[in-house]
């Protein structure tokens, strides 16, 4: 069972990768139907197909493009012409093979469809040209084909008779065997006469072969008797082939190989982990830089570090790269999609196609397939005229949409023209006024780019009419969610009578961003780069507030303001500086201004998710581990200005709330809390023999950072700290710096406990926040009245 | 030193068949307290248990869900069972612990306030969760009774469902 599931998985893969090319080339041969490549191209995949299906025993699918193949095999003799309503019928069959290739992948059985009626119509088509036989002579260049179906009618009468014809009279299957032995044995001749002549065509033949091969070996279906046959015949012209063309033969087969997408993921989450230690290895190698400065080994260690960081960063785009697909993948359908749409609507439309060889993230190329067929839709239904119209305007009677892919920068950049009618402003005004998608203010102050962002608001239609095609208001709403789910946006431009344009832009891949890591409070949060138009630092004083909501002004425009801290909770411990900086956020033509307390820098982020417990909240859309380990959180732009609109500001305005904790009533002298900072266990010792006479509680720490979180901990209510100033990790100035930034502790007294006594030693003390400076030694007894004074003893406790 | 080795393993795996003979139905539980009752997970359950370290906060979600840490690359979410559990928020100490349970692709990482021990308790000593407590809604899986006190064994799929 094994061995059939693991043929039954290469069948589906071939198949659909033949089905790919064939929508266009099918489209094509309608404005071609004499090109004799072409045909054998479209005959062969139905053929292939058929062959494959009928060893698998898919009956349903062999019947189908059994039919479909005579149909075929008539025009490419030249014996039908392919009209637009034989066309109409092929690819509907051809679309009834791909609903059938579907079910087998979801099933792995062909059952559930129905194919009689089009096997009728095929029928029709084969039979309107009575059964002719084929002509004697043949060009050179169908010969390929022939050689296919004399395979056909190899394994025709043995494997196919239980399994298709069950439409056929038996007359009719007498005659089509008759007809295919009598061509099999004409050609045989013909065939040993030219073989050796040319060169291109045993190389076709090869790839016929190739296609032929692999089903020949599956030992399941066929009856013995023929099958030893059709395989020396193999075997013959696989001889002659390789002496014709073996070059040929060595270069094409070793170009490409299939990998399953899941390693191709695997090996990008371990490039992301890579660029995770990447980042770390660069803090701290900035870290080492600055702590041994001027020390020759660390020369060797940058070398080593940007030589690590240069082969991270290649390694990462080169397995992006793997994963890059042609966007061509997804134009491909549009030629057919086009020509069915103008069929349907009665107008003239005409495609083309630029840029099809830019190559997008595997990911995103499958989430921006819908969104395209949206905006094609769109652009066919809402923007092409009727022929009638457009003459009447000048303009030719076809209309054109141009579809182009280009990169920019690190963007790939969608275009969609069309030179239709256009967007007219007004109109999109007053019909989302109707709906009630907008309101009467908002509208009049609307530019004309918002007002053409108003066909994406769900809901919103302007077709009068709901057709097939479009009319119900769902679709331009999709195709914004779908990109922006990408991190892409959107620019709309349009002129009346002109056309449209629309252009969607997209970054080249999901896993890895770069974003602008920002501050607020003790908080780090991402914002991915894409998004970011510009920073500004901005004093107090530049805000203004309208309508109860804070704006500033940025040039010219007024740019509305919002705090992450308000949007994220954040709770507001550390005092905040005069100072403020302004993120302007731009996502297509909505602005907002985000205000941080800190821009931290750019780096370059890894998108890992949050997982099933925590996905979804609002304005987070991922995180990151940072170069220290920490996870930091990644702002969703797009719920983020959404949010916006509903934070009440409380921005910029200072909470002082917190100090009066700090003045608790005292009630005896325990109540006094005094940590005591220093890295010398003597020191300490002498601090604490110098100050427990006055009966306080002493807290004790050996260094800034230990001293530090002893205060984040929040477990005592300081009234005051002797700080030693050189100490490992932090020292006194730091320390004084950093607490001097709590809200809470600004008032707390430091006193400085140290050796150093220079005049600069007593200014930096004093500039870090220390309102006493005490020099070793010192006695016991001024240490304790200088504490006493400090924390404003009461004398009732001195005993 | 090979042999010894193999001496050492030949015991381990004879000490495993005895403890498989007289267990009949043996469910392995690790126990730790949360408040001032004892609760229980099933140690096939527990991917790891570490010692608290830094996490980051997430905005926009319960009071319970105390953020999330990276553990070797992964992003973690935190989830403190007291908050959960109603009790009031305590300071981690050096008894806190993170356990990192997980089903399936479910994971989250708990904080508990003490670890107590890995249990061995038989199928037959555990009981039904209370009817107060039963239904789809409640975290209780059942009640182990042991000779001195019970323990509830907690749902991991329960706690590992995002429920807001």
């Amino acid at each position: 069972m094994d061995e059939f599931q693991e043929i039954l998985q290469d069948f589906l893969i071939e198949s659909f990768e033949l089905i790919e090319q064939l929508d266009q080339d099918l489209v094509e041969l309608e404005t071609r139907p004499d090109d004799l490549e072409l045909l054998n191209r479209i005959f062969r995949v139905a053929h292939t197909v058929k062959g494959a299906s009928s060893f698998l025993n898919f009956d349903v699918l062999t019947h189908l493009t059994h039919h479909m193949e005579d149909v075929l095999n008539r025009a490419r003799h030249g014996e039908l012409i392919i009209s637009p309503n034989i066309m109409d019928v092929i690819l509907e069959s051809i679309d009834l093979m791909k609903a059938l290739l579907n079910t087998i992948r979801d099933t792995s059985a062909d059952s559930g469809i129905d194919v009689s009626g089009c096997v009728v119509r095929l029928d029709l088509c084969t039979k309107g040209y009575g059964d002719v036989e084929a002509p004697a002579a043949k060009p050179a260049a169908p010969k390929v084909a022939e050689k296919v179906i004399e395979e056909v009618a190899e394994e025709e009468p043995s494997s196919s008779d239980e399994l298709d014809y069950d439409n056929m009279g038996a007359d009719e299957l007498e005659a089509e065997i008759e007809r295919l032995l009598n061509e099999r044995m004409a050609e045989d001749k013909a065939r040993r006469v030219s073989k050796l002549s040319s060169g291109s065509s045993s190389k076709e033949e090869d790839d016929s072969k190739e296609e032929y091969e692999p089903i020949a070996n599956i030992p399941v279906v066929v009856t013995p008797a023929r099958k030893p046959a059709s395989m020396r015949d193999d075997s013959d012209s696989m001889d002659d082939a390789r002496a014709a063309a073996p070059a040929k033969k060595q270069s094409s087969v070793e170009q490409t190989i299939r990998v399953d997408v899941k390693r191709l993921d695997h090996l990008m989450n371990l490039i992301g982990e890579l660029v995770l230690a990447k980042n770390r290895l660069i803090k701290i190698n900035d870290d080492v830089e600055e702590r041994y400065e001027g020390e020759s080994f660390l020369e060797e260690l940058n070398q080593v570090v940007s030589i690590v960081s240069i082969v991270t960063t290649d390694l990462q785009i080169a397995v992006m790269k793997t994963r890059m697909l042609p966007i061509g993948k997804v134009f491909n359908k549009f030629p057919r999609m086009i020509r069915d749409l103008s069929r349907e609507l009665n107008k003239k439309i005409e495609l083309e196609i630029f840029g099809e060889d830019t190559e997008l993230d595997k990911s995103i190329v499958e989430e921006i397939g819908d969104p395209l067929v949206h905006i094609i839709r769109n652009s066919c239904d809402h923007g092409i005229e009727i022929p009638a119209i457009r003459l009447e305007q000048g303009k030719s009677e076809t209309g054109t949409i141009k579809l182009k892919a280009y990169n920019e920068g690190n963007q790939i950049v969608i275009q969609i023209d069309d030179d239709g009618k256009g967007l007219d402003v007004e109109m999109l005004k007053r019909k989302s006024l109707e709906k009630g998608l907008i309101t009467e203010k908002e509208a009049d102050n609307m530019s004309d780019k918002e007002a053409f962002a108003l066909i994406f608001k769900p809901g919103f239609s302007t077709a009068a009419v709901v057709t097939n095609v479009s009319g119900r208001g769902v679709g331009m709403d999709v195709v914004k969610t779908n990109i922006e789910k990408v991190n892409g946006i959107i620019d709309i431009d349009s002129e009346i009578g002109i056309g449209t344009s629309m252009k969607l832009k997209i970054p080249l891949t999901l896993a890895i961003i770069q974003a602008l890591l920002v501050g607020v409070q003790e908080e780090h949060y991402a914002i991915p780069l894409a998004s970011v138009l510009e920073t500004v630092r901005i004093s107090k004083d530049e805000v203004y507030t309208v309508e109860g909501r804070s704006v500033m002004r940025l040039r010219e425009d007024v740019l509305s303001l919002a705090h992450i801290g308000d949007i994220f909770e954040v709770e507001r411990i550390l005092d905040s500086s005069e100072y403020a900086y302004v993120v302007v956020l731009g996502l297509g033509t909505s602005k907002l201004g985000l205000i941080v307390d800190t821009l931290v820098g750019q780096e370059e982020i890894v998108i890992k998710s949050l997982g099933e417990f925590l996905k979804g909240i609002d304005g987070i859309a991922g995180a990151t581990i940072r170069g220290d380990g920490g996870v930091t959180l990644i702002v969703d732009v797009v719920a983020i200005m959404d949010m916006a609109k509903h934070v009440k500001s409380t921005a910029l305005v200072d909470t002082t709330s917190d100090a009066a904790m700090l003045t608790h009533e005292k009630t005896k002298a325990s109540d006094y809390t005094v940590m005591i900072v220093d890295d010398s266990k003597t020191d300490r010792t002498i601090m604490r023999k110098a100050l427990e006479p006055l009966g306080v509680t002493l807290v004790e720490a050996g260094d800034g950072q230990e001293a530090l979180s002893i205060l984040k901990q929040g477990d005592y209510n300081f009234d005051a700290m002797l700080v030693d100033i050189e100490m490992p990790r932090m020292d006194g100035y730091s320390l004084a710096t950093e607490i001097k930034k709590y809200n809470r502790y600004k008032n707390l007294p430091l006193i400085a406990v140290t050796s150093r006594t220079g005049k600069s030693d007593r200014m930096r003390g004093v500039e870090s926040g220390m309102i006493e400076y005490i020099t070793k030694p010192y006695s016991a007894d001024y240490l304790m009245s200088v504490v006493q004074r400090n924390i404003n003893f009461r004398s009732e406790f001195l005993k | 030193m090979s042999d010894k080795l193999k001496q050492i393993i030949k015991k381990q795996t004879q000490k495993e068949n005895e403890n498989l003979d007289h267990g009949e139905d043996v469910v392995q539980l690790v126990g730790f307290i949360i408040g001032d009752e004892e609760y229980a997970v099933p140690i096939l359950s527990i991917q790891e248990i570490i010692k608290p370290f830094p996490w980051t906060r997430v905005p926009q979600v319960p009071k319970y869900i105390v953020g999330v840490f990276n553990m070797r690359g992964a992003v973690i979410p935190l989830i403190d069972l007291r908050l959960k559990f109603g009790l009031s928020p305590k300071k981690h100490n050096e008894d806190t612990r993170f356990i990192v349970m997980r089903e399936g692709d479910d994971i989250a990482g708990f904080v508990i306030d003490r670890l107590t021990m890995a249990i061995r308790i038989k199928k037959s000593d555990i009981g039904p969760a209370p009817d107060t407590a039963s239904g789809d809604e409640t975290a209780i899986d059942g009640v182990g009774k042991q000779a001195d006190k019970i323990i509830t064994i907690l749902k991991v799929k329960k706690l590992l469902k995002r429920d807001f």
